[in-house]
């Protein structure tokens, strides 16, 4: 049923269809409403499960780690500082092979205080063993909460759903909101490999000396690999049922591009627009939106971006002495490949500023203008003193 | 009780904890008390040494080890997905030492039990960080050596009082133990698994390695603490009820002191000035009882 | 060890989860010391004449095994319903308790012990070795003469026993009166001696001839007849008609007569015959006076029994010496001679001299000698010096080849009299025999000290006969091995008595039966030094599980796999049950 809801709420919805057991969080702008929406359906019996308040982001994974490695299907949902937070048990989660799905609402880190969309909080996690799936609208974001689950229950990892602050989170659009039948249908209930249990005892986590760490870690390699081929069937199975797909990226108009702009988040709604316009001028440029980012599908990128003469990446993100870190995945994507075109890197939209339809269509124009990137990184739209 | 201590065995021999370790022997009390049907949850801790090390475990319960600070919160989870199960009769229990207590678990510690979670949070106290190799932590007492107070930098602040700290937030049961005294021990944690709520065990549990002590001395030493009054045993109900459950000897707290090798440094000024503390604490939990 | 749960196995993905245990880290490789259960000897244990093991007495006293109780004093004592009454029970003095707060009342515990017994026609079940061949004869049925023929028939022999007066029991039987021995009481346990089968023969006179007879049909004789003689007083008017001796007074009240004794008796002496002698006197309506020439602490008599004496109206004159006695108008006129004290002697009493010429004299109905005995008859004494004679701690042994072992025993060769040291003495006298007819005379001194109760002089049958209990070290555990944070301060029993008006009109024993509910409490007060009681703090307190309950006697064993050796368990023994070693 299409409903014109608040990201937020799509959120909240797909946990509720996802038949979540235990949802624990604490609140953060602009997760906030996320929050607020959940407590709600767990207080008015909407959903039939436990919202535990905790005292910090911190906690609130913790929490659920031992809700999950308890057996139940377990949510969380946070931002920007709350996310830096939870850092270490983002690792102690996928180091235990939890299937927890986070919503990440992508916020700027402080100092200064700054509660609008930036990646680096996200991005910053990289390293930690989540999947990651970066969305671009609420019909994306819901359809994405309920395929983390199905996908991360499949290769026992936990994958954190990332959206942008506001432009998201806060902005109401007509989302179709599936009949509660139709996910059950498509995504079981989850029957974990192990769980605490009494009538069978084992400790979890335990001291795990040289002899034995480094072959659980090579799994953990093995279960993001594993989550790049399961990933497509996920959705196929999710297509056969809603008729919708994502794919790990999309390519617009990128068969004869010259130029193919990358982009991920909200920024790609803007980029079509701006692809389109540009095409109907003439100019041979091309899309390549980026959903899937761990495990990073570096074959399906260099298919899309290899035949290209410039690839120029859009970064709402920043790594400082380095570069935009989209950037710097399709570089190292890139340069082991025969023969490929430069990597463009611009950094723009940094906390919260609007990455505009001029502003991407200015950053085609420098590519186009340039033979060869004028650094890792350009930082478009700075002002002037 | 007499069969609880006498039978039932939920520790396995091999374990590596060291000689006299009272650690050990607190995990053993507290097993036999609350029987199989328990889940601990164990962060960073000497204790997450002693489980054993992959793929051993030294315990006969399932374990769940946790990131230091997380101890409560982790339970938290624990029991919420067990309520979610319908798993009524399973105990969760979060087994710290001070460090994951008193320090750096303290806020996962307090928000669990403000929120009056439905779990056995115990402390086993052996006043540093031993794990770590003996540094400081805020359950150190006052006038102790460790290897981050070496030499005349020796710790000159009071030990934090955990149990009062617990009692403010008015949980439903906290209570003090002791190694030394094994029947007060599996009573209390008996009567804190029939309570529903947050509950809260301290327990007072020897360390030869970080305390200087011979280790045969490890139930001695621990029994002077309670006939001394340096940690005297009692229980706090709702918050407010207090009951002492060890008519003192009231040793003089020389004799304790004199036994460890972390006190050797002190002169009979500090221990007069020490005396004066415990008797002051002592004379403040009469008032209360 | 309480099986656990099934651990879950190996998860079906790799990960970080421990699913077997931890017991193939055999950490008793790390032991440098080695716990282990050593009993030990408890000090009361030591200080008995008889090695009763005392600790365990009271062990099962506390469980209410009575009858176990009851076997284990028989173990090392025939006499446990005698000495329940007239033992001066060094063992309260050597009680490690009596540091802590009050010492066991042991003595009361054996009495009751024996009453129970004799209540419940207990029949002991007790150690014995095969039969052998050689047969034993025994001169004198008193405690030591009974006790060694008692030992040695659990040793396997033969034993006659031969008497001179009607019934059995010497000094028992004779020399005390019943309101502190009661015929049942002595005759319980002289039963129970016959049925192990002892057989003795009542009113044979023993004489010179006879011995020679006995060297040529036994193969060992035990001389045990006791002092019978009273010493001699050395004054003028000693054998005056009003002057008897006091033992033989107390012979004629128990064989049945009513004396006389109206008027003012005196009594000589300072040991428990003058006292009995003067509470018959008491008893049977005289006046009674002690005349003694040292002071009341000097007095051998034991303390409890003065104190009684003082409370029943005796009157007590001490530093008095009697100088001569002298008849007047049938009466005697006692004269005694002030004495002071002028040293000290070796047993710590007070040496005494004439002080000045200072007399008095005292108008008395009769005087009564009760300054000590002697033997019967010199032949009764053994030899003094020779090649072939042995000193033992209690006993002489004589070995010549023209006869058969002869050890002289009991108040013959005795330091030291008193029913319990005869006891002792008999015990000796078996041992010894036996080890002479087991493994020659060269083997006795090493065999008897090989049985000896912690650093001697008591021997135990147990130890010799290698019963349960005869491998605990002969350490005596001094209260500072006592861990007391195990017991609290509890008061002790007082022994109920018959009121002093009781006292004075009947010759009813004067101490009374304590209830089995006072015996258990009293007898749980005991620390059991040196003893397992199974208090289980060993398993309780041990780290590593390395205390493990099994079915063997001790109920548990050390699984040195895993005993890191802490030592925890041996601090932790309040009774020093255990001990600590260096492994090799």
């Amino acid at each position: 049923m299409k409903r014109v809801v608040e990201g937020s709420e799509a959120v909240a919805e797909a946990v509720r269809l996802a038949r979540v057991n235990v949802i624990s969080a604490y609140p953060i702008t602009p997760q906030t409403h996320i929050v607020e929406f959940l407590s709600e359906y767990c207080a008015n019996g909407t959903m039939d499960a436990r919202f535990l308040r905790v005292e910090s982001e911190h906690s609130a994974l913790a929490a659920l780690i031992g809700t999950a490695t308890t057996g139940v299907r377990s949510f969380t949902a946070t931002s920007g500082q709350g996310l830096a937070l939870m850092h270490e048990l983002l690792h102690w989660t996928s180091g235990a092979r939890l299937p927890i799905v986070m919503a990440e609402v992508n916020r700027a880190l402080a100092p200064g205080w700054n509660i609008w969309v930036d990646q680096t909080d996200s991005l910053a996690q990289r390293d930690t063993g989540w999947i990651q799936l970066y969305c671009e609208d609420s019909q994306e974001v819901l359809d994405t909460i309920i395929q983390a689950y199905r996908l991360g229950e499949l290769v026992d990892l936990p994958v954190m759903v990332v959206l942008d602050a506001f432009f998201l989170s806060h902005t109401y659009e007509p989302v179709d909101v599936p009949d509660q039948k139709l996910v059950d249908d498509y995504l079981p209930s989850w029957e974990p490999k192990f769980q605490l249990d009494t009538e069978k005892p084992c400790a979890f986590g335990p001291l795990v000396t040289p002899a034995f760490y480094m072959e659980m870690r090579h799994a953990i390699a093995g279960a993001m690999e594993d989550a790049l081929e399961v990933f497509p069937r996920v959705e196929d199975e999710f297509e056969k049922i809603f008729d919708r797909r994502y794919g790990e990226i999309e390519a617009v108009s990128c068969n004869d591009a010259e130029i193919i702009l990358v982009t991920s988040g909200t920024a790609t709604s803007t980029s079509r627009l701006v692809v389109e316009n540009l095409r109907a001028k003439g100019e041979k440029v091309g899309l390549l939106k980026i959903k899937l980012f761990r495990p990073f599908p570096v074959e399906l990128v260099r298919k899309v971006l290899a035949p290209a003469k410039k690839v120029a990446v859009i970064d709402r993100n920043f790594s400082f002495g380095a570069s935009g870190i989209f950037a710097q995945e399709i570089r190292a994507a890139l340069c082991n490949t025969m023969k490929h075109p430069p990597v463009f890197g611009y950094v723009a939209g940094i906390g919260g500023r609007d990455v505009t339809a001029d502003v991407i269509e200015d950053i085609y124009r420098r590519a186009k203008a340039s033979d060869f990137p004028e650094g890792e990184s350009v930082w478009v739209g700075l002002q002037e003193n | 009780m007499e069969q609880t201590m006498h039978e039932n065995e939920y520790l396995y021999s091999g374990h590596v904890a060291c000689s006299g370790c009272g650690a050990a022997i607190a995990m053993r009390f507290l097993l036999k008390a609350l029987g199989e049907k328990t889940i601990i949850v164990l962060p960073a801790c000497c204790w997450s040494i002693i489980a054993g090390p992959y793929p051993q475990s030294s315990l006969k319960v399932p374990v769940i080890h946790s990131a230091f600070e997380a101890g409560g919160a982790v339970a938290s989870g624990v029991r919420a997905a067990l309520d979610v199960k319908g798993d009524t009769e399973t105990t969760v229990v979060t087994w710290a030492g001070d460090g994951g207590t008193f320090d750096i678990g303290f806020q996962a510690l307090s928000g669990a039990v403000e929120r009056n979670e439905d779990f056995i949070y115990v402390c086993y106290d052996n006043e540093a960080y031993m794990n770590t190799g003996i540094q400081r932590s805020s359950s150190t007492p006052y006038g102790a050596w460790t290897t981050t107070t070496p030499g005349i930098e020796w710790k000159k602040l009071r030990k934090k009082n955990i149990v009062e700290a617990l009692v403010a937030h008015r949980i439903p049961y906290a209570a003090t133990a002791n190694i030394a005294f094994p029947e007060d021990l599996v009573r209390k944690a008996k009567k804190a698994k029939e309570i529903k709520g947050s509950r809260f065990l301290h327990i007072y549990s020897s360390c030869p390695t970080g305390w200087r002590i011979p280790s045969e001395m490890s139930i001695k030493i621990a029994r002077m603490a309670v006939q001394t009054n340096i940690f005297p045993l009692y229980e706090v109900e709702d918050g407010v009820n207090y009951t002492i459950n060890y008519k003192s000897k009231e040793y003089p707290v020389r004799e304790y002191f004199k036994l460890q090798g972390r006190f050797k440094h002190l002169s009979d000024k500090d221990l007069e000035q020490i005396q004066e503390m415990v008797n002051e604490d002592w004379q403040r939990l009469l008032k209360k009882a | 060890m309480a099986k656990g749960k099934e651990m879950m196995g190996p998860p079906s993905i790799l990960i970080p989860c421990s699913y077997i245990s931890t017991e193939s880290n055999k950490t008793g490789a790390w032991r440098f010391l080695r716990p282990r259960y050593e009993e030990k000897t408890s000090p009361c244990s030591a200080a008995c004449p008889a090695g009763e093991d005392i600790g365990r007495i009271e062990m099962l006293a506390t469980q209410g095994l009575f009858k176990e109780a009851w076997e284990t004093i028989l173990w090392e004592n025939p006499f446990p319903g005698v000495c329940g009454r007239v033992c001066y029970h060094p063992c309260e003095r050597a009680c490690n308790r009596g540091e802590f707060d009050e010492a066991i009342a042991i003595h009361t515990i054996e009495r009751f012990l024996s009453d129970t017994a004799a209540r419940n026609d207990f029949k002991p079940v007790l150690e014995r070795l095969p039969a052998r061949k050689e047969k034993i004869a025994i001169i004198g049925s008193g405690p030591g003469g009974l006790a060694g023929a008692y030992f040695l028939a659990l040793l396997g022999y033969g034993c006659d026993v031969f008497e001179s007066m009607p019934e059995p029991g010497g000094v028992l039987r004779w020399g005390i009166p019943s309101y502190r021995l009661p015929l049942s009481a002595l005759r319980n346990d002289v039963s129970q001696i016959e049925s192990q089968g002892v057989r003795i023969y009542t009113g044979r006179r023993i004489t010179r001839d006879l011995l020679e007879d006995m060297y040529g049909t036994y193969d060992g004789v035990f001389v045990c007849c006791g002092h019978s003689a009273s010493r001699s007083l050395g004054i003028p008017g000693e054998n005056l008609k009003g002057v008897t001796n006091g033992l033989d007074f107390l012979r004629r009240v128990r064989e049945g007569e009513i004396p006389s004794v109206e008027g003012l008796s005196v009594i000589i002496g300072g040991g428990n015959t003058a006292v009995d002698v003067a509470r018959s006197v008491i008893r049977f309506g005289g006046k009674a006076l002690i005349a003694y020439r040292r002071r009341r602490q000097d007095m051998p008599a034991f303390e409890d029994e003065v104190a009684m004496l003082l409370d029943e109206g005796v009157e007590l004159r001490e530093l008095v010496a009697p100088i001569t006695i002298t008849e007047e108008s049938g009466e005697y006129v006692l004269t005694l001679g002030s004495m002071k004290v002028a040293g000290e002697d070796t047993d710590g009493r007070a040496r005494v001299e004439r002080d000045g010429d200072t007399t008095e004299e005292i108008r008395v109905k009769r005087v009564f000698k009760a300054i000590g005995e002697v033997a019967a008859e010199s032949w009764f004494e053994p030899p003094e010096k020779g090649t072939d004679i042995k000193i033992l701690n209690t006993c002489v042994m004589v070995n010549r080849p023209d006869h058969p072992a002869v050890v002289f025993g009991g108040d013959l060769t005795a330091g030291f009299k008193s029913v319990v040291n005869a006891v002792a003495s008999g015990k000796e006298a078996a041992i010894a025999l036996d080890i002479v007819f087991r493994k020659g005379l060269d083997s006795v001194d090493e065999g008897l000290a090989d049985c000896m109760v912690g650093d001697g002089p008591a021997h135990s049958m147990e130890i010799h006969m290698k019963g349960e209990r005869y491998k605990r070290s002969s350490h005596i555990v001094p209260y500072e091995e006592i861990n007391t944070d195990y017991f609290s301060f509890t008061q002790g029993i007082t022994q109920p008595r018959l009121l002093r008006d009781e006292r004075l009109t009947s010759f009813e024993e004067v101490d009374l039966k304590i209830s089995a509910s006072v015996a258990m409490r009293e007898s749980e007060r005991c620390f059991n030094c040196g003893l397992c009681n199974q208090c289980d703090n060993c398993y309780i307190y041990c780290p590593d599980m390395s205390v493990v309950h099994d079915s063997s006697i001790q109920g548990r064993h050390v699984d040195y796999d895993y005993c890191k050796g802490c030592g925890i368990c041996v601090v932790e023994c309040p009774r020093n049950a255990m001990s600590l070693e260096e492994e090799d």
